[in-house]
């Protein structure tokens, strides 16, 4: 508890820099460090764990667009850094819109914490794009239509889709970030 | 030409057919090593596993016997959200008479879900839901290499971590080692690494190091690999720890010290116990050995009677009494006493037959009375107790007048006892102060002797004999015996210079009955004691 609770003001923290940022945008400080994504992941793990386990008040109400988690190594390492970061930030979003939707539908309290710890994450993880110097992300005018999407139609799936983004493309965007890079050259 | 080419080539071919049924070769046993750990490690079928991001492998285990052909078995497969997919299957022969049914899928991708379906003649025999990034099986650390680092105790364990691409950081290894000749060892693991110092080893020991790696699996997982092969290294010798070393040089310096110290403050009682002094008589006779080169007759010569008498080793035969000498031996006919020499002899032989000891020496001193023991065995003289028997056998078969008995007073001491039976010293004590000069002559070393009367019954026969003796025989030179009364006895002792306790004989007919014998000193001086000292103790007859 004592642990979720540090992770959530860490996301705070991020949130609140993000707001308070001064008018002239100044470069913010790359975060490179993955063990805040693994904490992230942990955490969608033991949410999509608790969901497998839920019966009653825990379904969506509607089928939701997620984006596709599939993670051909070939395939990705010929996309460029623009697409990638595009393909991440839109799944980023359909995963927001997604979790929010479930949560206008979820009964169970326990699940409703798991859903606002997945929803702060993120947001954290899209605040820590922006210190990587990917383009400002434009979210679409609505989520059909959208090329590279699935549908789920339960809170299982959305929860598994969710962990898979993250361990999946999140995690190769952050781990192959050219600002990364040249931090460590 | 074209044939002169062909057979130019045909040795690069045969090295390529060569190197690649050796890799095949090589692949397939990697492959069963691989496929052994699987069927120790996954219980669920068909068993699958990742080589790397590119090749996943799925196969399962069939009995020889219950096992159709390969055409009878269907593998499909199918991603989440795509249509199915039919993977062609191998037969591989395995350990224990059984076969392997091997799908090695062409298409791989990861973070999705991938559904597995075997049938055996349309019918399912097996269905598997898996991820393959979680399924990671890789080949042992490579170049696995052990060295020393220069400090006791420590080795530098380096590999080569499996070449896959964003899976770096999240690869965990475990470090195996042992002492070459133990079958227990420890297991060291670290993360994202490929290094490891190993500390707290045994010096100069032959260890074995062994690497294998895993996933961490927070976003790949897997099995743990095959151990790599062992690679062997001595640790360094054992070397003396230079604070150790001078510390012990410190400590035992510093018991050295401690020990001199102690010998040294007991240097006296050691020196003295290691090399005792021989005693040598050179102190009691002075000059004996200086001067006059060991002559003792010279010596006796020429130095005054003091001398003679003050030494303690003097036979007491030679020694002048200073006992007054109340009447000659009754070897000598005038007298009224009992006829002595023979009791006395008899005396004397039945001490010699008894205690050995015949000469005892009566010396008036305050602590007499104390006094139980003699020194007997040191004032021993065979020599003169021979020839006063003689004497006394002599004399007895012919008196001599009293004048000729100075030969007898000259040398042997004479003591008079009264007959008086009470046992009250100080009576006795008083009456003999009357009729001795002896008692005068004690008196006059009162002062002296009561000051060491604890030492009278000790060896200190300088401060005994020689003192009484200093005077009596130059004063009493031919005093003859003077009887009391038939009650008196008589013995002829010897003065042994130790002041002594014995029995007295109570009446002169008593004296052949006289037991003579020593007691045990006991330095114990009555307050009221006159320096004269002549006990009256009831003779214990033991006829």
């Amino acid at each position: 508890m004592l642990r979720k609770t540090c992770r959530g003001l860490f996301a705070l923290l991020l949130l609140v820099l993000e707001w308070t940022r001064p008018g002239l945008p100044s470069p913010l400080r790359p975060i490179c460090d993955l063990r805040v994504l693994n904490h992230f992941i942990q955490e969608a793990r033991d949410a999509e764990v608790a969901m497998k386990s839920c019966r009653e008040g825990c379904s969506l109400t509607e089928a939701v667009s997620v984006p596709q988690t599939t993670v051909n190594f070939e395939d990705w390492e010929k996309k460029n850094a623009m697409a990638q970061a595009q393909e991440v930030q839109t799944g980023l979003w359909l995963l927001q819109q997604a979790l929010g939707l479930l949560r206008t539908s979820m009964t169970d309290a326990e699940l409703n914490g798991h859903i606002d710890t997945a929803t702060r994450n993120l947001h954290s993880i899209t605040a820590v794009l922006r210190t990587l110097n990917f383009p400002e992300y434009t979210p679409p005018a609505s989520t059909a239509g959208l090329e590279g999407t699935w549908s789920a139609s339960s809170a299982a799936e959305l929860l598994q889709v969710h962990l898979n983004f993250l361990r999946g493309k999140v995690r190769l965007l952050l781990l192959d970030a050219q600002a990364c890079q040249q931090d460590v050259s | 030409m074209t044939c002169d080419r062909l057979v130019r080539l045909a040795p690069l071919y045969l090295m390529l057919c060569a190197a690649g049924a050796a890799g095949i070769v090589q692949g397939a046993q990697d492959f069963k090593r691989k496929a052994s750990i699987l069927l120790k490690e996954e219980p669920k079928n068909p068993k699958c596993f990742a080589e790397s991001k590119k090749d996943f492998v799925c196969f399962w285990e069939e009995d020889e016997e219950r096992a159709g052909s390969v055409d009878q078995y269907s593998f499909t497969y199918a991603y989440q959200n795509e249509k199915n997919s039919t993977c062609p299957l191998e037969v591989l022969p395995s350990a224990g008479g059984k076969k392997l049914f091997v799908c090695h899928l062409n298409r791989v991708q990861m973070f999705v879900q991938l559904d597995v379906q075997v049938q055996r003649e349309g019918v399912q025999i097996y269905n598997r839901s898996l991820l393959i990034e979680l399924l990671f099986l890789l080949d042992p650390p490579k170049s696995v290499t052990v060295s020393t680092t220069g400090h006791q105790g420590q080795l530098n364990v380096s590999w080569v971590p499996p070449s896959l691409k964003y899976m770096d950081d999240s690869m965990i290894y475990e470090v195996l080692y042992a002492p070459a000749d133990s079958d227990f060892g420890q297991v060291e693991l670290i993360q994202a690494c490929s290094e490891m110092i190993l500390r707290g080893l045994e010096a100069g020991t032959m260890y074995q190091v062994q690497v294998r790696v895993n996933l961490d699996g927070i976003t790949y997982d897997g099995y743990w690999s095959a151990w790599s092969d062992p690679v062997f290294t001595e640790t360094l010798p054992a070397e003396l720890d230079p604070l150790v070393v001078s510390l012990t040089v410190i400590v035992s310096f510093i018991l050295v010290l401690l020990c001199l110290a102690m010998l040294l403050s007991h240097q006296r009682f050691l020196i003295k116990k290691l090399w005792p002094v021989i005693p040598t008589p050179d102190s009691k006779f002075q000059g004996l050995f200086t001067v006059y080169g060991g002559d003792f007759q010279e010596w006796l010569g020429q130095t005054s009677g003091s001398l003679w008498l003050t030494s303690p080793f003097i036979l007491p035969e030679e020694c002048p009494s200073p006992l007054e000498v109340l009447s000659e031996f009754n070897l000598c006919p005038p007298l009224s006493s009992p006829p002595l020499p023979p009791k006395a002899s008899k005396a004397l032989t039945r001490g010699r037959n008894e205690d050995g000891v015949l000469k005892k020496g009566l010396l008036g001193r305050e602590s007499v009375d104390g006094v139980d023991t003699v020194q007997t065995n040191g004032w021993r003289t065979p020599l003169h107790d021979d020839w006063l028997l003689d004497r006394l056998r002599e004399f007895q078969q012919h008196p001599v007048p009293t004048s000729q008995c100075s030969l007898l007073e000259s040398q042997d001491t004479y003591i008079s006892l009264t007959g008086n039976k009470h046992t009250e010293g100080e009576h006795m004590e008083d009456t003999l102060e009357e009729t001795s000069p002896l008692g005068v002559l004690f008196a006059s070393r009162k002062t002296t002797l009561s000051e060491s009367h604890s030492d009278l019954g000790s060896v200190q026969p300088s401060s005994g004999c020689g003192n009484l003796s200093s005077q009596s025989s130059f004063e009493y030179p031919n005093h003859a015996w003077i009887a009391r009364d038939p009650g008196y006895t008589y013995m002829a002792v010897a003065d042994s210079g130790v002041s002594m306790d014995y029995s007295p004989m109570s009446r002169a007919d008593d004296i052949g009955k006289v037991v003579i014998y020593a007691n045990d000193y006991k330095n114990d001086v009555p307050p009221h004691r006159r320096p004269f000292l002549v006990r009256q103790y009831p003779v214990d007859d033991d006829d």
